[in-house]
């Protein structure tokens, strides 16, 4: 009962309009792209390639940082958080329901997104359909894996939204592909990891079917952080 | 009108228990810092039912008090506790509190009763709505409570958050600067519902930097300056210390120097001064002074034009009573 009222009043919150309109034009980047190869008659070889370079390393982690970051990080910012953290409410729950809707929020947009833009992008015959399918599950996934990390990171700091930007772009954009081992601590791995679970052709992944194992643990990690660290929140701007 | 069970425990020994039913709010040697910057500076009282004001100028630690005693903020040494219980790391505690906190935010895609109804299904309420209904009749919102919060004025803003805060109907209620931004209507309906509300036997602690309206509303008061306790209990004697205390009186005549002469054989005056043709008095007690200063005038055949307290603020009160601690 009080995880819906909060599931509610977060949801409602996340959906401004102008953010709203902003991520869905975000998701609709790969359906664009789907659509102008389509449109040149085209259709590429290695739909997963595509999908992991376009959804899965930019539009994924851009999407859920920014619901990430407003579902709590924002609240705690302009103080309507306050509200919510004087009530008799367990810490863990206010944290998973912000990562359930923020996840759900993100997943909503990308999960049909990613189906939309392979079906579009995939060479008939190329077997893409279930490499779609695969890296969609994994886009799922990874949704609420990253919006829990986004969470943790705005409870932490006020500047959750510029390390949560620098998380995405530095550390897996750059060195988790550089460093052989540091994949383990990398997101986009999982969501490789997972879609090569479901259909070994959707990507070369390190971390194999020990992604879901992954998967696991960092989403627990960044629950229990994220619940820890605001039992212990401490309000800005007291005099 | 109830008295408040106020008592200032000793510092020295601050576990002793207050006589009577166990405080509802209790700060022994709690201070507060940040970095480098005391806030709070070993702070002891206790507190029951009634009405306490917590009086001091702006920045004097009165919302770092209230936050600690809300759990939003860890004391750095001491103990808080409200109704027995330690306030941090305690959301249990949010069944018996209510607060009133000063920043205006809410969610300004709420109406007003959607608003207070969000307070009241958070609280695990049986029946939120009917709660919420009766809450905002409480503050005299009903007008306006269809009406998205972000329309509302500040004062409309001051009473959701009121409604927000009582909907549970809690044992004590700290509020913080309730009536920034209430016109005097408001002001006095809301004085009148502290009031009732301290009789049914709540304790309600509030801050304010405005000297009347503690005046107005509170049994017992407690002064903060610079992060000090510099003054606890009722508010009658808080009142005379403030008067009591010595006073400097600028005054304008036809006769500076025969009025300074006059001056001085007044029990009540201790000192006068003649500078830039400008007489300033010094005196002991203020209304001995002000009762005398006419008759002095006319004994000498002096005409007064002006007689001006010149060091009333607030925060010359304040100084004053933390220097005599």
């Amino acid at each position: 009962m009080i995880f819906m009222t909060l599931a509610g009043v977060t949801l409602r919150a996340l959906l401004g309009r102008r953010r709203t309109i902003l991520m869905l034009l975000l998701a609709g980047v790969p359906v664009l792209m789907g659509l102008l190869v389509r449109a040149n008659g085209g259709g590429v070889r290695d739909v997963g390639a595509v999908l992991d370079g376009l959804v899965v390393r930019v539009v994924l982690p851009l999407v859920a940082l920014v619901f990430g970051t407003a579902a709590l990080g924002s609240e705690l910012e302009d103080g309507t958080a306050v509200h919510i953290l004087t009530k008799p409410i367990r810490r863990s729950t206010i944290i998973l329901a912000k990562i359930a809707v923020a996840g759900t929020l993100t997943a909503v947009m990308l999960v049909p997104s990613t189906i939309l833009a392979g079906i579009l992008l995939g060479r008939a015959g190329s077997g893409s359909l279930g490499i779609t399918f695969g890296m969609a599950v994994g886009v799922l996934v990874g949704s609420y894996i990253y919006v829990a990390i986004f969470i943790a990171l705005s409870v932490i700091t006020s500047r959750g939204l510029i390390l949560g930007l620098g998380y995405a772009l530095i550390w897996e954009g750059v060195l988790a592909g550089l460093l052989p081992g540091s994949q383990v601590f990398s997101v986009r791995e999982y969501v490789r990891g997972i879609a090569a679970t479901i259909n070994p052709a959707a990507a070369d992944s390190i971390v194999g079917t020990g992604a879901v194992l992954y998967a696991a643990v960092a989403l627990a990690a960044a629950t229990a952080i994220a619940s820890v660290r605001l039992a212990v929140y401490e309000l800005r701007g007291s005099d | 009108m109830t008295a408040p069970s106020f008592a200032e425990l000793p510092t020295a020994d601050a576990a002793a228990p207050v006589a009577g039913p166990p405080a509802a709010l209790v700060l022994e040697r709690v201070s507060r810092w940040y970095g480098n910057v005391v806030a709070v500076n070993d702070i002891t009282f206790a507190l029951g039912a009634g009405v306490t004001g917590l009086l001091g100028p702006n920045g004097a630690g009165k919302t770092t008090i209230l936050h600690m005693l809300a759990g939003l903020l860890k004391p750095s040494a001491g103990r808080v506790s409200v109704g027995g219980q330690p306030a941090w790391r305690n959301p249990a505690v949010y069944r018996s509190i209510g607060l009133v906190p000063e920043r205006e935010a809410v969610q300004a895609f709420l109406s007003g009763r959607g608003f207070v109804e969000l307070a009241a299904r958070l609280q695990g309420l049986p029946d939120p709505v009917a709660a919420a209904a009766k809450a905002i009749a409480t503050v005299d919102l009903e007008v306006a409570a269809d009406r998205m919060v972000g329309t509302y004025s500040k004062g409309m803003r001051q009473r959701v958050k009121i409604a927000a805060a009582l909907v549970h109907e809690p044992s004590i209620l700290l509020l913080d600067e309730p009536f920034n931004g209430m016109d005097p209507r408001q002001r006095i309906h809301m004085i009148a519902l502290l009031r009732s509300m301290a009789d049914a036997g709540r304790a309600i602690l509030f801050s304010s930097h405005i000297l009347e309206e503690v005046e107005r509303l509170a049994d017992g008061v407690l002064v903060i300056h610079a992060g000090r306790l510099a003054a606890a209990g009722d508010f009658r004697e808080i009142r005379r210390l403030m008067t009591d205390r010595p006073h400097t009186f600028v005054v304008r005549s036809s006769d500076d120097r025969r009025l300074a002469a006059a001056f001085m054989t007044e029990p009540a005056v201790f000192g006068t001064e003649l500078r830039d043709s400008r007489l300033t008095v010094k005196v002991a007690e203020f209304g001995g002074f002000t009762r005398a200063v006419a008759r002095v005038a006319r004994d000498a055949g002096v005409s007064l034009f002006e007689v001006a307290p010149t060091d009333d603020s607030l925060e010359s009160v304040f100084a004053y009573l933390v220097s005599r601690r």
